[in-house]
């Protein structure tokens, strides 16, 4: 599903954040991407939601080469993968249930269609009575929450996951990720980025750990959360 | 559920970049009306000038208070024996005072004045008279007359009434492009403001067009809201200043009451047309710029 050879990323003339990358993501895994401050996880996952081109090597994704994708096929590639900020990036001036449907708002669908996919969602998250709330209100945890709904409502094959549990709370943050594994174990593909090797090593995943542009592979202690 | 609204909600809504731009719509939909009234005015003046002046010429006969009767005579003569010339009248010397008083201040006396006879000519509107030949013929005769079909105040009236027409048109022009360069620059701007938000729209899958829709539909109704705000002034300046009276008179749409709502529902049209557009292309412009 996620194929990276001997892939290359800069920032226009900046030195390369990575370089040489192989890395392989089959459908329907569960897969960590840590290291360090600045160590180009977040560069790793631009890539892989289209926010940026390699510099050098081959990414494919759904079987395309990402480079030749036109600006119409990026925003469909797009609407197949989720992806969830340590920022949340919401919508201030949106409720939390407009938040969540924004994919779908997108996608054409009409609001009687996905009405209630968005509630359903919404209560899967624990927020079932925040639905008409708007980010500003809501705690770090909540607001990561409405991101989750948001990055999985339209039912995407790939979440992207950028230090999801980096502002939130040891208790949020464990709940946050039974979230993810649920995801995962409902068959989506899982690319979680933190630099909490303690946290990540709790769970027996593959681990991809970046370090001076370069990626090795390893695994967590415990068993696979499925 | 009512936590949902319509698309036309996910930009919010500044009111002051929404004001600024009711207010430079209104003000280019009021200048805009003048400029077309302009427009259409000068061309009817320049029809009516140029169908007024059509159709005659005048002979001057420059000869001695004595010997003018019978030049004027042999004028006459030789006009009326011209193909293309329906008829020939002299002008008695009370007309040809007439025509001198707005010269002179009252009624001059002719007797003190080396004033030409003058012949009245009316021409045969289907067959006109080759000038040349006419004042050849004039000139045969030594009749001492000088032959005018009024070519050459027509043209001039027409140079001019045309010159200001296409000013009009180009002030009309110049308005439309200084609205399209207004909406573009003030979405531009509130795009920047609305950064976080575009991102967000583009992550969740939007296309291009799908963020210049919302843009485009909103500029739609705010440049047809202004729009209509200053063709309203406009159209009720043109019927309320009774100093406007000739301009009144030279513009079709008044003589024409149906010709207004008309107009009116062009002009707000046409404001909200040209406010979607530059909004679609100033989105898809700053989208692409941003890669």
């Amino acid at each position: 599903m996620i194929q990276f050879d001997d892939v290359g990323f800069r920032y226009r003339r900046g030195p390369e954040v990575l370089q040489n990358v192989d890395l392989e993501i089959p459908a329907g895994s569960f897969q960590f991407i840590t290291g360090e401050s600045g160590a180009g996880k977040s560069s790793l996952l631009r890539l892989l939601y289209l926010d940026a081109v390699p510099t050098a090597g081959r990414i494919s994704l759904f079987g395309r080469d990402v480079t030749t994708l036109t600006r119409d096929e990026i925003a469909w590639f797009r609407r197949r993968i989720g992806v969830v900020f340590q920022d949340f990036r919401l919508l201030d001036h949106l409720s939390a249930a407009e938040n969540v449907a924004l994919p779908l708002t997108v996608a054409g669908a009409r609001e009687s269609a996905y009405r209630d996919n968005v509630t359903e969602m919404l209560q899967w998250v624990g927020l079932g009575d925040k639905m008409e709330v708007r980010p500003p209100e809501l705690s770090g945890g909540e607001k990561q929450r409405v991101a989750i709904a948001r990055a999985v409502v339209a039912s995407p094959d790939i979440i992207l996951a950028d230090e999801p549990t980096g502002s939130v709370d040891p208790a949020m943050a464990e709940r946050i990720m039974a979230l993810f594994v649920e995801m995962n174990r409902l068959g989506k593909t899982v690319l979680f980025a933190s630099h909490d090797l303690a946290m990540i090593e709790q769970y027996k995943l593959p681990i991809n750990v970046l370090r001076g542009g370069t990626v090795a592979t390893g695994t967590g202690k415990k068993g696979r959360a499925a | 559920m009512s936590a949902i609204r319509s698309k036309g909600a996910l930009i919010p809504f500044q009111a002051s970049s929404g004001g600024l731009m009711l207010l430079i719509v209104a003000a280019m939909a009021f200048l805009a009306c003048f400029a077309l009234a302009g427009a259409l005015a000068t061309t009817r003046i320049a029809a009516t000038w140029t169908d007024g002046l059509a159709g005659a010429a005048t002979v001057r006969v420059d000869a001695s208070q004595d010997d003018r009767a019978r030049r004027i005579s042999l004028v006459l003569d030789i006009l009326r024996d011209t193909d293309g010339i329906a008829d020939a009248r002299a002008l008695s010397e009370r007309d040809v005072a007439d025509l001198l008083t707005p010269w002179f201040g009252g009624t001059p006396d002719l007797g003190e004045l080396p004033a030409p006879g003058i012949v009245a000519v009316t021409l045969d509107p289907l067959e006109e008279p080759d000038p040349s030949v006419v004042q050849a013929r004039l000139d045969g005769a030594s009749a001492g007359a000088v032959y005018d079909d009024h070519g050459r105040w027509r043209n001039r009236a027409a140079r001019a009434a045309n010159a200001i027409g296409n000013l009009s048109w180009w002030a009309l022009g110049l308005t439309i492009a200084a609205v399209a360069g207004a909406v573009f620059l003030v979405v531009s701007i509130a795009m920047s403001a609305h950064r976080g938000t575009i991102e967000a729209l583009r992550l969740a899958g939007a296309e291009d067009r799908f963020v210049a829709n919302l843009y485009q539909s909103r500029f739609f109704w705010l440049g047809a809201l202004g729009g209509l705000i200053g063709s309203s002034l406009a159209f009720g300046a043109f019927l309320g200043l009774e100093t406007l009276a000739s301009v009144r008179a030279a513009l079709p749409m008044i003589d024409a009451p149906y010709y207004w709502p008309l107009a009116w529902i062009g002009v707000v049209v046409a404001c909200g047309a040209i406010a979607l557009l530059a909004a679609r292309l100033a989105v898809l412009a700053a989208l692409r710029h941003r890669g």
